[in-house]
């Protein structure tokens, strides 16, 4: 109990706000309306027996009714012809590709009767690596959009058929082309080689056309910098694995940088103090970052100032190397000389260290480069010839095709998978320049912005009804195959690009045509390589390149756009799960609350307290922004700790304006405020900025102080100094409690247990959204989630607290006498907390029905057919991790998601009840998955393997923090890790006995290392 | 203020036989209607018609006789020039005299009151959506009792997924078609096709005369009605009892090598299954999956092992 009030979930519980203080206590945000209720009842006794029998007259009637009532009949129609691998009631699982970002993660996907129900990373690609994150997975239920277009569509809104709408595409192309006016396919990044081919025989077909490539968000910086520096415009393959100090100047890569999952994989593999030797990560940065609140050492900085401190940092590192420092007039430091102290740690580290920044200033870039140059990292954290081809768009290149529209020369455009009208900071010019192309074709699966403007609409199929392959590293080739035939007249973008290039319609269809790209291989490595999902080619041999670049040039070019004073500066910055805003219509990720915020739904115009306080703003006050006559309008204001001051942040991906009932007119759209510096897009915006405080207030649906713990003992934490002193600091004090229960006997069977390292958790929100698919949990919305009643199984706490140990706090109860740049600096810990199945379970014994019980297992069962919704057990609960279903939430309008139409509904998991209102859930250990595991190895006559059986969240963890197994067997990795010094039990003094243990966070925040 | 209450009860009470009597009509009613219906839910409605009609011949009954003591009144009235003193004024009343209204109220509603309740109750609990001997109609006239008893086709010949699935299923129509295609009783049919098998052939597209396909025949699932219906929330998986459990089809499905046309065997009621669970043991030695666990009983010199011993009694076992 030592660590009271050391953390604390936001600002509110830091300062004990009053609303904060009232509401804590209550396990319900709104007390039930009984003593209301009462109230009226004794106005008059006599009306009200009349009432009692006018409603018991009317109750038994109606109940009687409602009972006679036969039951339907129901149909078993079997098939036909049955086909051979399918078999009811059996799931198959096919692997496949992810296409929800530019990754191209390895996936596996889970159908029931001939329906994907789940999506899961495969083992086989090295980019997934057996997990997936939130929004890939959350990908599945934009196949089930019900608003996504069911026919091809002409003139706006006039639904057509396939064989009409081609002859139209095909004599305007040919007349296009006739007259060399010229075509351009506008692509998202596009690393398909069938896709590349099938654009070659267009291109043959159609002389004038050219392949455009466009993406929502920019990495041409890092693609420009290599080449200059050594030829290759590539992004390198960062080897996270091998770093022994990692520097990010603001690159999230465990969120939403390039390609998170794969280097949260590799990131993690030096995060395990078992060894004696963890990895240290500096992150210096502007907002608080997914990555930066996992990092060791965080300081916050001003990306527009990120310039000064790279060279700075190459300043330094170059007077430990001894060679020529480069010029500028003075060199910065951050706070705590944490330039000049990861510059030592860097160099001490040489060839096994990694220096990244999120910056699209190419010439930043080159000058990172020049650091990894220095330390010796290029052939070894640092890849260059295994390079990936995760982005490739180039702005000069898209920008040139806005002109060429502007001026008339493009005539056809064909739109892949992008939706620049959207995204495309100059949106007028663009849609103005499309009024005057011939032929504007879209190929989105739904209605968006850009769709609006084509003339003719060919929707796509979804990544799960489509054969495909992808190269999304060099040397490894990721298949996608059709896990369900397309769900709407629908056809894939290979197919029709192939059909109006007048290709024989059976070579056009995209199986024959993809396999026939991959015929040289062999029928044998193409069947594996469906089978596998990919084919890897041996890896290159990793060469180091030699350094061209002009680093002074680089410098004077930084010094001279560095802001002259200290003028505040807007970043537009991606969050986890809506990214890029092309998911937008999925309310999978609006309800997955920001892993780092905790809001969900909206964004928000994010700032420092300090901030904050300078002008007048409080949390959740509506503001209206203006930089370079550039204006949005009522956006919430959110009061982020950890931010730096002098920065403003909002989010990208909202405020889409067609994108289905979901994503419409949420949040604000920020593209328009996109600027092009030195030919490349830039995310920070410096520059006056002027802010307007409106009367209104618009309440964030923010869940951090929700399930509030009241400041008992959850977390611990050590540095790894005091971890290889004592493997079991924070642990010492092992209780010896006396239990009034008897104890259950587990010897039977299986004892199932979980561990969670709070060490590797990086609070992604993967698990969260992959529990919330696997178990049908609803989808409740924002106004619900504000009166706390999320019905997510398993949430991630955030929890926050001073770098200086909490010695603020303690000393003060009240921060309010506080200056408010305390908050600036604050390290995060996440610790994912659902049902902890104790055995001692404090809500079994409150049930007045025995809905709550307790298996031999070790599983507290939740039999929902029993429950009458009481909710003691959820006020009993110490972890608040039980949920009132306060809604019949399918089939309901008023929830108009996905569980109310009978496409979104295909996505329900069969073997999983669908709850109805009156009930409480809770978190199984997806019960259904240990059924399923153990029938398995029973009908196969054998023991059960440990790591047989996953739960939804274990499964997708990107990090391995959550290991799921039978405690029973001592050679599991579970009972191994359960013996860790570092596991413990949350609220162990309590007596509970939680199947869960926790292991204690490691942080490598030692001087040296 | 007695009477006050007694009427006011008489109406809760009225009322609620009124419900009672309703919802038994509403039923009867919607049974019957069923008839009409080839798949019906229930069969043996007759009786139930019948009672509608005893209850209708028994209000006209009491209305002529009400017309006929009228009539004896007015008789009555015409030759002594006084009113006849009914039979309530004569005996009923001065007994009712004799009797606390209050208790009286109270007895006779707390008698109806227990009727119904238990009535309800036993309904609720053995009736609602329990479909026992429950035997549609279905779209092929298929006799389980030729098939399975009299050419002795395995069970899982037809519902092959029983052993390695959750559902048993129906088979596919090109499973009837591994045989019919060859036996279509042309014997027995002056030189036609059965009419039943002539609907599988309808189903698939298949030209009995020729022996063959019928080339881009748009075809047809059979749509057999379901009988056995579990209830969504408890989970129900085939292989665990067939392929695990060793437990015959018959265990739960009845003489199905008996049944011309099938019928619910069980009840398919909770109880039903926890019974059985409570009853049969766990064949631990010939698994594997149970190998610590045999050698642990073994020295506890157990013999039997419960399903329910093994915790197949606890609610998340089916319920999740």
């Amino acid at each position: 109990m030592e660590n009271k009030n050391k953390y604390w979930k936001g600002i509110e519980e830091a300062e004990q706000h009053p609303e904060f203080v009232k509401s804590k206590g209550n396990e319900f945000s709104d007390a039930l309306p009984i003593e209301e209720m009462l109230s009226t009842l004794d106005d008059d006794l006599s009306a009200n027996r009349r009432d009692f029998l006018k409603f018991f007259g009317f109750s038994v009637s109606a109940v009687a009714l409602a009972a006679c009532n036969k039951a339907s009949v129901k149909y078993a129609i079997p098939y036909i012809e049955k086909p051979q691998n399918v078999t009811p009631g059996n799931p198959n699982y096919y692997a496949s590709t992810c296409a929800s970002c530019n990754s191209g993660c390895g996936m596996i996907v889970k159908t029931r009767e001939g329906r994907p129900i789940k999506l899961d990373g495969s083992n086989e690609s090295p980019v997934s690596s057996g997990a997936l994150c939130a929004t890939g997975q959350a990908g599945i239920l934009t196949m089930y959009d019900i608003n996504r277009l069911a026919n091809p569509l002409e003139n706006g809104d006039e639904q057509t058929d396939w064989a009409k709408i081609d002859k139209k595409i095909i004599s305007k192309l040919t007349s296009i082309a006739a007259t060399f006016g010229a075509i351009r396919i506008v692509t998202s990044t596009n690393n398909s080689p069938s896709f590349a081919a099938a654009v070659n025989l267009f291109k043959q077909k159609y002389p004038t056309t050219e392949l455009v490539t466009y993406d929502a968000v920019s990495y041409s910086g890092i693609l420009i910098a290599n080449e200059k520096s050594f030829g290759k415009r590539v992004i390198p393959n960062y080897n996270f694995e091998k770093a022994e100090v990692i520097v990010s100047f603001g690159a999230d890569f465990l969120g939403t940088w390039i390609s998170p999952v794969e280097y949260t994989k590799k990131w993690v593999k030096n995060r395990d103090p078992k060894n004696g030797k963890m990895s240290r990560h500096y992150q210096f940065e502007s907002i608080l970052s997914l990555t930066g609140s996992n990092a060791d050492i965080r300081v916050p900085m001003k990306e527009s100032k990120e310039g000064i401190y790279v060279i700075s940092l190459y300043n330094e590192i170059a007077k430990l190397a001894g060679v020529a420092q480069l010029a500028v007039t003075q060199n910065a430091e951050l706070a705590g000389n944490q330039i000049k102290n990861s510059a030592k740690e860097l160099f001490n580290a040489k060839g096994k260290s990694l220096v990244v920044s999120k910056s699209n200033n190419p010439e930043i870039q080159t000058v990172i480069n020049g650091i990894n140059m220095l330390l010796g990292n290029y052939g070894t954290t640092v890849d260059l010839d295994n390079y990936s081809n995760q982005s490739k768009f180039i702005e000069a290149d898209f920008e040139k095709f806005v002109n060429d529209l502007s001026t008339g020369t493009v005539k056809g455009v064909v739109f892949v998978n992008c939706n620049p009208v959207y995204s495309y900071h100059n949106s007028a010019k663009l849609s103005e320049g499309l009024k005057n192309a011939e032929l504007v074709i879209s190929t989105s699966i739904s209605k968006d912005e850009t769709s609006k403007f084509a003339g003719y609409v060919c929707p796509d199929n979804h990544f799960l009804e489509s054969w495909g392959d992808a190269e999304p590293k060099n040397g490894l080739i990721s298949f996608t195959q059709p896990t369900i035939s397309p769900v709407f007249n629908t056809r894939q973008v290979i197919e029709s690009l192939l059909t109006w290039s007048a290709v024989m319609p059976e070579n056009a269809k995209a199986y024959n045509f993809i396999k026939s790209n991959w015929a040289s291989s062999g029928e044998d490595v193409w069947n594996k390589s469906i089978h596998d999902g990919v084919l890897l080619k041996p890896e290159l041999t990793v060469t180091i390149p030699s350094f061209a670049a002009n680093l002074s040039d680089s410098v004077s070019k930084i010094v001279s756009s560095l802001p002259k004073s200290d003028t505040p500066e807007l970043i537009i910055y991606q969050k986890v799960g809506v990214r890029d805003g092309s998911m937008a219509n999925n309310p999978w990720l609006h309800e997955l609350p920001d892993p780092v915020t905790k809001v969900c739904y909206d964004n928000y115009l994010s700032i420092s307290k300090s901030d904050a306080e300078k002008n007048g703003f409080e949390q959740n006050d509506v503001v209206n922004i203006s930089i370079n006559n550039i204006r949005i309008s009522e956006i919430p204001v959110l009061i982020q700790p950890g931010q730096a001051q002098g920065t403003y942040a909002i989010a990208m991906g909202y405020g889409r304006t067609e994108s289905g009932k979901v994503g419409k007119n949420l949040g604000k759209n920020v593209f328009p405020f996109v600027k092009t510096e030195n030919g490349s897009y830039t995310y920070n915006i410096s520059g006056p900025i002027s802010f307007e405080k409106t009367r209104k207030n618009y309440v964030l649906a923010q869940t951090q102080t929700h399930h509030t713990i009241e400041g008992r003992d959850f977390i611990r934490e050590a540095s790894i100094g005091q971890y290889k002193k004592n493997p079991a600091v924070k642990n010492e004090n092992k209780l010896n409690l006396i239990s009034l229960w008897e104890e259950h006997d587990y010897t039977k069977g299986h004892k199932w247990g979980m561990a969670i390292d709070l060490n590797k958790c990086t609070g992604c929100g993967s698990c969260v959204v992959s529990c919330h698919i696997e178990n049908n949990v609803p989808v409740v919305g924002r106004d619900e989630v504000i009166l706390r009643r999320e019905m997510h199984w398993m949430r991630i706490d955030r929890y926050y607290s001073f770098y200086d140990d909490g010695t603020i706090l303690t000393k003060e109860k009240k921060l309010n006498k506080v200056d408010a740049s305390v908050y600036d600096n604050i390290s995060v810990v996440n610790a994912p907390m659902m049902c902890q199945h104790c055995d001692h379970a404090p809500c079994e014994t409150v049930c007045p029905v025995l809905a709550t019980t307790h298996a031999s297992e070790g599983i507290n069962q939740m039999t929902y057919n029993r429950c009458i919704g009481t909710k003691y057990c959820a006020n009993n609960c110490p972890y608040k991790v039980r949920r009132f279903n306060w809604f019949k939430y399918n089939d309901n309008d008023k929830f108009d998601y996905h569980f109310n139409n009978d496409l979104g509904k295909m996505v329900i998991n069969p073997d999983v009840t669908v709850r109805h209102r009156g009930v409480m859930e809770k978190c199984s250990f997806c019960i259904q998955k240990i059924q399923a595991g153990k029938l398995t190895a029973k009908r196969e006559n054998r023991k059960l393997v440990d790591g047989e059986i996953q739960t939804a969240c274990s499964s997708s963890c990107p990090s391995g923090a959550i290991v799921f197994g039978d405690k029973n067997d001592p050679n599991s990795q579970i009972s191994k890790l359960f013996r860790d010094e570092r596991s413990y039990h949350m609220l162990d003094e309590v007596g509970i006995k939680p199947a869960m243990m926790y292991m204690t966070k490691i942080r490598n925040t030692d001087t040296t290392i | 203020m007695f009477k006050k209450l007694i009427s006011r009860r008489n109406i809760a009470i009225s009322a609620s036989i009124f419900s009672f009597l309703t919802a038994t009509m509403a039923q009867t009613v919607e049974r019957a209607s069923d008839s009409s219906n080839s798949n019906l839910f229930y069969t043996d409605n007759t009786f139930l018609i019948l009672l509608f009609l005893c209850l209708l011949f028994l209000i006209i009954a009491f209305f002529l006789y009400r017309v006929k003591s009228h009539l004896d009144n007015i008789l009555h009235e015409k030759t002594t020039g006084k009113e006849k003193p009914t039979y309530y004024e004569k005996s009923l009343r001065p007994w009712l005299q004799t009797l606390n209204p209050t208790i009286t109220a109270l007895t006779i509603a707390t008698i109806l009151g227990l009727i119904t309740f238990i009535k309800a109750y036993q309904f609720g609990m053995n009736e609602v959506g329990v479909q026992q001997n429950y035997s549609p109609t279905q779209p092929i006239n298929y006799s389980h009792k030729l098939h399975a008893g009299k050419l002795q086709i395995d069970c899982k010949y037809c519902h092959s997924t029983a052993e390695y699935s959750k559902q048993a299923s129906i088979p596919s129509a090109n499973t009837c078609m591994n045989c019919h295609k060859f036996v279509n009783l042309r014997d027995r049919y002056d030189g036609k096709v059965s009419p039943e098998i002539d609907k599988i052939y309808k189903a698939v597209g298949w030209d009995p005369e020729n022996s063959e396909y019928i080339k881009d025949y748009k075809q047809k699932p059979i749509e057999w009605v379901r009988i056995h219906n579990l209830p969504d929330l408890a989970y129900f998986n085939h292989s665990q009892h067939v392929s695990v459990g060793k437990v015959e089809c018959q265990t739960c499905h009845g003489p199905v090598q008996e049944m011309d046309k099938v019928y619910q065997f069980s009840t398919l009621q909770m109880d039903w299954c926890i019974n059985c669970h409570r009853e049969k043991s766990i064949d631990v030695a010939n698994n594997k999956y149970y190998e610590d666990l045999h050698k642990k009983i073994k020295l506890e010199g157990k013999t039997v092992y419960t399903v329910e011993q093994n915790g197949g009694t606890e609610c998340a076992k089916c319920h999740y």
